[in-house]
């Protein structure tokens, strides 16, 4: 069923090219309402599957007995963390070249997301170091580059929203989003380049990955429930966003005609 | 340059130029503060340059097989053991409860100093995690095929055994 | 199960988190669409129309 402000006739641009296909709200209200459920369904069908057989089906470990079960959660969002933040920069980048209207304000929706999954990954790292390490924490290069990250998230969330007119607000978190982009081959690559008490990436797209297949699954499972969520939760809340934009644009002209 | 004549193309190759600056002024500094980004020391960094005596460092390196000898003191834990990474090793005492992954075989990261005698004085012993994830049955099939000895080397090849289903015995 | 207060503090944050920001987007797209459907008028003729 479509719901009535889906179908709001907003006139294209003639020649719309593909990128500002999205940028007509009407238009993206549209199709994001009908890829939503896509999203969501499988979000909670794949996260609840993964981490309940994480949790109740995988081995133990070898060595460090059940507490590797929170890895179903630690390496998804890690994966988040960085992920949340290359979509991001990518919004960034898209906000400053090509002026898309769009990715401003998907910017402001990722932020919060983001910064839960890397507070998440730091939190349950945590968890994991202090019966596994002996420590909750230590400054080691992955360690550090991940609250970094966090506090580019926090950094982000802040500015945008610190400024009376929104489109500089939009530039200037635009502008902090790329520049933390290099922060992302930093923790990629901490552990390969320095020492560093983290353990070296057990997943590469080359070689074999050091982790039996009957934990392999679950984890693959959670990464991907987990990424569909975010996806799907980013999706909503840019949903929101437009309509609370168009909310406030019919109030201002009212205000102005009255 | 075609990419020059719009403004959208001039915004793209400003913003480009700046990603690889602000890129190489990252690495230059990462480079430039290499030393210090490095979270422990190994018995072999030490042999190469010894430290100022009395400094406070991480040490991190194996437990040597069979090097372990825990007893107490004072009603305290105390162990003793030697950390190697294959050129050179080193004395380690440590007063205090080890971590659940403590074992042969596996990296440990040592705070504290360097004692006058050579040995290593750990106020902190932290276990060092390998990228390994593998069920009990498995590493116990791995050892009794005679793979693989934990206490004194990494696990084999990932190839190996990651999908390796070992037939439940006694069953 | 060894390590349990460290797994369930683990799945209990993940769940909190994961809940916490669908449930609250969730009730922010219900929202903005009825304050939409009682302010937009092209909306209302849209619903009279169809």
């Amino acid at each position: 069923m479509l719901r009535a402000v889906d179908t709001i006739p907003i006139p294209m641009p003639a020649g719309g090219r593909s990128l500002h296909r999205f940028a007509n709200p009407g238009r993206f209200l549209r199709i994001s309402g009908r890829v939503l459920p896509f999203l969501a369904i499988p979000a909670l069908v794949l996260t609840v599957v993964g981490l309940a057989w994480g949790l109740l089906v995988a081995p133990p470990d070898y060595q460090q007995g059940d507490a590797v079960r929170i890895i179903y959660i630690h390496v998804p969002s890690a994966w988040l963390a960085s992920g949340g933040y290359l979509s991001l920069a990518i919004c960034a980048a898209l906000s400053l070249v090509w002026r898309h209207p769009l990715a401003d304000l998907a910017a402001v929706e990722i932020g919060p997301v983001g910064a839960a999954f890397t507070a998440l990954c730091l939190a349950t790292g945590s968890l994991w170091g202090k019966p596994m390490w002996g420590a909750w924490w230590v400054w080691d290069a992955r360690l550090t580059s991940v609250l970094v990250l966090f506090f580019l998230y926090l950094g982000h969330i802040a500015l945008v929203r610190a400024f009376d007119d929104p489109v500089r607000g939009y530039r200037a978190g635009a502008i902090l989003a790329l520049a933390g982009v290099v922060n992302l081959p930093v923790i990629k690559f901490s552990v390969d380049w320095w020492n560093t008490l983290h353990q070296p990436a057990t997943l590469s797209l080359t070689g074999a990955p050091s982790m039996h297949v009957s934990m392999l699954w679950p984890l693959l499972v959670c990464i991907a429930g987990f990424s569909l969520g975010f996806a799907a939760i980013v999706t909503a809340r840019l949903r929101a966003a437009v309509m609370e934009r168009r909310i406030r644009g019919l109030l201002l002209a009212q205000a102005q005609t009255v | 340059m075609a990419l020059l004549r719009t403004r959208k193309g001039r915004r793209l190759a400003v913003l480009l130029l700046c990603l690889v600056g602000l890129g190489s002024a990252a690495g230059l500094a990462l480079l430039a503060f290499r030393d210090n980004l490095v979270f422990f020391v190994t018995p072999g960094d030490l042999a190469e340059a010894p430290p100022p005596a009395g400094r406070m460092l991480r040490l991190g390196g194996l437990v040597e097989a069979g090097s372990v000898a825990r007893d107490r003191r004072d009603g305290k834990p105390v162990a003793r053991f030697r950390v190697t990474d294959g050129r050179a090793a080193l004395d380690v005492e440590f007063a205090g409860i080890l971590p659940d992954l403590f074992r042969e075989g596996q990296g440990v990261v040592a705070l504290g100093t360097l004692r006058p005698d050579g040995s290593f004085l750990a106020s902190e012993v932290l276990a060092k995690h390998d990228e390994t994830y593998m069920p009990p049955e498995v590493a116990a099939a791995l050892k009794k095929a005679g793979h693989w000895q934990p206490e004194s080397a990494p696990a084999p090849p990932a190839a190996g055994w990651n999908t390796l289903t070992p037939r439940k015995s006694g069953g | 199960m060894t390590h349990l207060p460290y797994i369930a503090a683990s799945y209990g944050l993940a769940v909190l988190i994961g809940a916490g920001f669908a449930v609250d987007a969730w009730l922010r797209v219900g929202r903005a669409r009825r304050r939409l459907d009682a302010i937009d008028p092209r909306r209302t003729r849209g619903r009279d129309a169809g």
